[in-house]
């Protein structure tokens, strides 16, 4: 060890990197002003475009994804939703059509008609489904069945399996609590144990590895964070340690890495950045226990009687009043946006927010639609969609809450730039999750 | 090619692209290109569209950057042949698949049926249902031949070619390692086998996740020794020292080793080896983050204790405490006084950890008050968390036979049976015993504390000279129940290093954190001096690097805050007596600008707390603090009252001041985790307060579940968005014991 080689092979990549990253930077800030303001604009008839054809005809060079093809459906229904446009009805039939194939009979989606349900694909087309939205799309998921493939999939260590006689890890516990929690479906015979084996993950440097052992790893730590959050445990975390691992991704470039000297890699906008601003809240507004323990230590019995009586409410006049109630609400709060107070309504950042955005803006995005990993890089589906949820979450990352717009300085090039906000524990546009969210509740 | 633009106005940017792509531009041209048309275009303002005429430049001047500085390798056209080859292959690849599906779903077996999916496999190894066929075939195949280990292993072997030319392939494939995993937990391949073919794709690919989680696997599963295991990553730092995967394993390895006190693994010897390991890489390159986190790890090696420790307790160890029957006046200003309705008084215990199973078993109390003999130790934690660091039992002094006018001691034992456990699994072994005095008064007062409480007068300064303070602050015992030699010895060994070391962030960083540790496990004489250079640091920080600033405040707000409380000297400083609230203890943290609450463990006497003018966005910490009976939050950054959730575990609050803040100022989102509206929420109970005023309960819920568990005499919400007379009105049906809301009485 005393003769250390004086660089090595990640320094020379991490080197080549900054090269190209820095010489884009010094080239975008010596250009004319018309060459700046088309550089940091999301080309968005361009993206469109892409998109769309991706969605119409998944090309021969695709056929590697042939057990993911629900994925791609959400990459890009998913981009389009951000960019707050929706697809045409003939496509959105095709999709929940080609969707209600990949469901399995007993529950759960596989990659393709015909394929093993996964938990992983799963996830993507209910994802997609929510997104698409409506009666049609929503009431095509087979809730009883999902949550028997979800506890068929729950192993006795707390974790999740993949797919049947697969394997287990931080994903699958993710995506079999997010699929739950949209559902509505969440029970004690699904959370039980999972909140130590997400703790068992976590390793000293803070973040969140795939499996017991693992290094830390941007994906995962997302997928770690959401799932305690949405199992409410996640103050069981060492969210310090979490905290400190998380803002130290971002390097030099502006964009996160995925690991600990890895690269710079645009996906990670979304991976990394979503789970600093879900700290961000955590920590400036402690949330109200859904679950307050207060509530759900009294009787059972009582419990039941005061479902039914609330239920009974909410058919009736309450329901209407919150909604008043809440209106209103907005209402005041966009008047307060003008006088000075608006300013405590915003949080400083913990990461550094427009230098990401300028990351993903001039080094991930493709002049001609699409965005990519870094400069050099072709682009794909995957990285477009991870792109763009993890702009979304940088451009409402001053917000203390979803509710409160950004300001123009927030987003880089600008309201033309800005996308639709996405909720952090799901990746789904925050209103298609709304409606999703009624429906759910309303059909348990 | 000026004209040509300007003539095809109309045409989108898109086929221009197109025509760019095909034909590159040389630099030069390019160049004048850009130039003549940005001088041409003022003229054609008026005559063709100016968004699409700045577009058209800008995308030409962006696209002849990328030519000139990508090095070409523009995307490559699809040549027609190529075109048709690919369908081809996706062709083929739908037609295995198709076949494959059939199959698998008529559960056919044959030689041919398991050579087609193997084809699909080395096509696509990410078929993962193609695995699981595979797994079944294999189970059928053995079900008959179990009695041949030959042809077992052929099958077996077979199985992992398989696999081996799948990750050639694609080795970031999840099926393709599982299902090696499967394979080798089956009882088949040898260890040299496996890390052969470990070293090739590890020098493919040296931080590749897989390959390092499967090389654990196979260590575990072939019990090869960890040893070993520690050479090669010896290896792999030694030729490449950022691959942090290698030492990420390396800190695995060593907490395993360490773990079991493995041979010539102690870690007084082993953890200044690793100091100096890691200093190579980092004095090599300062910018390199691998070693960087590394010696992180090290350093919590060096200060954390893995079992969990009580850290303090209220009563503390010998310590004397007055306890009234009712609420109370009078002047015994060497004690704490403590008087509540109920009788009783919290018993608190404070650990270094979150611990689970503290329990009337594992804690065992003698003494002669009555009545306690199953306390009901409860965890002071958010939600319904069965672990927490803060845990209280309510001990009573009135029962049903009164005899007042006496002094019992109580002694208390932590950890009597085993069965306290942290929250990772490690027991509280040092069992602990800590005995007070508890001094019964007969006088019963009639209740006195209608009266208004004002932070601004009545208080008396602290008497430094006292010794009482000794006995209400517990002293840190952690450095006493460590061999704390050699960790001295590195951290300082780390500081000399680091503070030579030029000022670039991360090792002022590290310097903060390492000087943070010295100052955890050294004399309070110098405790001062490293937190006056830690706070000197992040202040650096603060100015150095903008983008993490958040994080540096919040570091350095528990940096003063562990100041403070590190000496009896600089706590006695901000501690004062209220002559109005019986003498209570009154600790004044105002204008310090701190945005987070820390070192609560230190404070578990104080009766009075002034926090405001200070940053702060929640009480989270404060839950700890039982006997708290009054609490100014003024002038803070709270913004709605779920920021103050943590307050509803203080049984003993009454005075409450959360003025100046930004309650109100928006509704609390509450689409941000799981419920669309806590309204809408079936567990929430419907109560009296809730049916009478169901509307202003829907608009105010916030504030109703936390003050609707609060027993508040005095409130002061002025100089929030929220409050009003609307707002009043509802305090008053929520908190029917308020007594004085802003500073002013309500007529009851």
């Amino acid at each position: 060890m005393e003769e250390l080689p004086s660089i090595t092979v990640s320094q020379r990549e991490q080197f080549l990197v900054e090269n190209d990253v820095f010489g884009m930077y010094s080239y975008f800030d010596t250009s004319d002003i018309a060459t700046q303001k088309f550089i940091v604009e999301i080309h968005r008839d361009k993206q469109l475009d892409y998109l769309m054809n991706g969605l119409r005809q998944l090309g021969p060079s695709f056929s590697s994804l042939d057990a993911n093809r629900p994925w791609v459906c959400y990459w890009i229904i998913h981009s389009i939703a951000l960019l707050g446009e929706s697809v045409d009805d003939d496509l959105e039939n095709n999709a929940i059509d080609f969707l209600g194939r990949c469901q399995g009979s007993d529950g759960g989606y596989g990659g393709g008609p015909g394929q093993l349900p996964h938990l992983a694909t799963s996830y993507a087309a209910v994802n997609t489904l929510v997104t698409l939205g409506g009666e049609k799309a929503f009431s095509s998921i087979n809730r009883e069945q999902m949550a028997c493939f979800l506890r068929r999939m729950k192993d006795t260590n707390g974790g999740f399996r993949m797919h049947n006689m697969g394997e287990i890890d931080v994903r699958a516990c993710y995506t079999a609590i997010s699929i739950a929690s949209i559902l509505n479906i969440v029970d004690d015979e699904l959370t039980r144990g999972l909140g130590d084996y997400i703790l068992s993950c976590q390793t000293y440097e803070g973040g969140i590895g795939g499996e017991p052992g693992s290094e830390a790893h941007g994906g995962y730590t997302y997928c770690g964070l959401a799932t305690m959050i949405l199992i409410n445990e996640v103050d069981r975390l060492n969210l310090d340690s979490l905290m400190n691992w998380i803002v130290h991704r971002q390097g030099v470039e502006m964009g996160f890495q995925g690991r600990t000297n890895k690269l710079v890699d645009g996906c990670y906008t979304f991976w990394q950045a979503a789970p600093c601003v879900l700290l961000q809240r955590f920590f400036s507004s402690q949330d109200l226990a859904p679950h307050g323990s207060s509530h759900m230590s009294q009787g059972t019995d009582e419990d039941h009687e005061e479902h039914a009586h609330d239920e009974d409410d909410l058919e009736d006049s309450d329901e209407d009043d919150s909604d008043e109630d809440s209106d209103e609400d907005s209402g005041n709060g966009h008047q307060i946006h003008h006088t000075s107070t608006y300013i405590d309504r915003r949080i400083q950042p913990i990461f550094d927010s427009l230098g990401l955005q300028r990351y993903v803006l001039l080094c991930s995005q493709v002049a001609d639609g699409g965005f990519r990993d870094k400069l050099r890089k072709p682009r794909d589906f995957y990285h477009t969609c991870y792109c763009l949820s993890g702009l979304s979450v940088a451009q409402h990352a001053w917000s203390k809450d979803e509710d409160t717009p950004p300001l123009t300085r927030d987003i880089l090039g600008g309201y033309a730039n800005h996308l639709e906000p996405v909720h952090l524990l799901h990746n789904v546009v925050m209103d298609r999750y709304n409606e999703a969210i009624e429906f759910f509740h309303r059909a348990a | 090619m000026e004209l040509e633009i300007i003539n095809q106005t109309p045409i989108k940017p898109a086929a221009f692209s197109i025509n760019c792509t095909k034909q590159p531009l040389s630099l030069s041209l390019s160049l004048s290109l850009s130039l003549s048309l940005s001088l041409e275009s003022r003229c054609y303002v008026t005559l063709a569209d100016q968004k699409f005429e700045s577009h058209t430049l800008a995308y030409l001047t962006f696209v002849s950057y990328h030519r000139r500085n990508m090095h070409g390798r523009p995307r490559k056209a699809y040549k027609p042949e190529e075109e048709a080859a690919s369908a081809a292959k996706a062709a083929k690849l739908r037609g295995l698949q198709s076949q494959f599906m059939a199959n698998h779903h008529n559960k056919i077996y044959t030689k041919e049926a398991v050579d087609l999916s193997t084809k699909l496999l080395e096509i696509n190894p990410e078929a993962y249902t193609a695995w699981n066929y595979r797994k079944l075939a294999v189970e059928d195949k053995l079900s008959g031949i179990e009695s041949d280990p030959d042809l077992v292993k052929t099958i077996l072997d077979e199985e992992l070619r398989v696999v081996e030319s799948a990750l050639k392939q694609n080795f970031k494939s999840y099926g393709a390692w599982h299902h090696r995993k499967w394979v080798l937990s089956k009882g088949n391949s040898s260890v040299g086998n496996e890390l052969r073919l470990l070293d090739n794709f590890q020098k493919l690919d040296t931080r590749n996740f897989h390959a390092w989680n499967y090389r654990r696997f196979v260590v575990e599963l072939t019990k090869r020794s960890e040893q070993d295991e520690l050479e090669y990553t010896d290896d792999m730092i030694g030729s490449d020292f950022s691959n942090y995967s290698a030492w990420h394993n390396r800190s695995v390895l060593l907490s395993s080793l360490l773990a079991r006190k493995a041979d010539g693994f102690l870690p007084n010897k082993k953890i200044p080896d690793e100091y100096k390991l890691v200093q190579n890489a980092i004095f090599t390159d300062e910018d390199d983050q691998s070693g960087w986190f590394y010696h992180l790890w090290l350093l919590d090696q060096t200060v954390n204790v893995e079992t969990p420790l009580l850290t303090s307790s209220w009563p503390s160890h010998s310590s004397r405490i007055s306890l009234y029957a009712g609420c109370s006046k009078g002047s015994f200003s060497k004690l704490t006084t403590f008087g509540s309705e109920s009788g009783s008084f919290p018993l608190v215990l404070y650990f270094d950890q979150a611990v689970g199973g503290v329990s009337s078993s594992t804690v065992t109390i003698d003494s002669e008050l009555k009545g306690n003999e199953d306390l009901v130790w409860e965890p002071v934690s958010k939600k319904n968390s069965q672990v927490s660091c803060v845990w209280v039992a309510r001990l009573k002094y009135i029962s049903s036979e009164p005899c007042f006018g006496k002094e019992y001691k109580v002694k208390v034992r932590v950890g009597n049976s085993p069965g306290i456990v942290s929250s990772r699994g490690c027991n509280f072994s040092a069992s602990y015993e800590f005995v007070f005095t508890a001094h019964v008064h007969d006088t019963v007062e009639e209740s006195s504390q209608d009266g208004i409480v004002s932070w601004k007068d009545g208080f008396d300064i602290w008497d430094a000279e006292s010794k009482d303070l000794n006995a209400l602050a517990t002293l840190d015992r952690s450095n006493a129940q460590m061999d704390s030699k050699w960790r001295q010895e590195a951290i300082a060994e780390e500081i000399d290093l680091f503070r030579e070391l030029p000022d670039s962030k991360i090792g002022k960083l590290t310097l903060a954190r390492l000087l943070m540790a010295k100052a955890m496990i050294s004399d309070d004489a110098v405790k001062g001096v490293h937190y006056n250079e830690i706070l000197e640091l992040y202040k650096d920080l603060m100015a150095l690097d903008s983008s993490h600033y958040q994080y540096y405040k919040d570091e350095h707000s528990v940096a003063l805050l562990r100041k403070v409380t590190s000496s009896t000297e600089d706590l006695s400083g901000h501690l004062f007596r209220c002559r109005n609230m019986n003498n209570s203890v009154c600790l004044r943290l105002n204008n310090l600008s701190l945005s987070r609450i820390a070192s609560v463990e230190k404070l578990l006497f104080v009766q009075m707390l002034d926090l405001s003018h200070n940053e702060l966005h929640s009480t989270e910490g404060l839950e700890a603090m039982q006997l708290l009976s009054c609490l100014n939050l003024s002038h803070n950054r709270i913004r709605s009252f779920s920021s103050l959730d943590s307050l509803r575990h203080l049984k003993q609050l009454r005075v409450l001041d959360v003025s100046h803040n930004h309650i109100g100022e928006h509704s609390v989102d509450t689409t941000r985790y799981l419920c669309s509206s806590p309204l809408s929420n079936s567990e929430w109970p419907q109560d009296e307060v809730g049916s009478q005023m169901p509307s202003l309960v829907t608009k105010y819920w916030d504030a109703y579940f936390v003050l609707r568990d609060l027993n508040l005499k005095q409130l002061d919400i002025t100089g929030n968005v929220i409050a009003g007379d609307e707002f009043s009105s509802f305090v008053l049906q929520v908190a029917p014991k308020l007594v004085w809301l802003d500073g002013k009485k309500l007529e009851i």
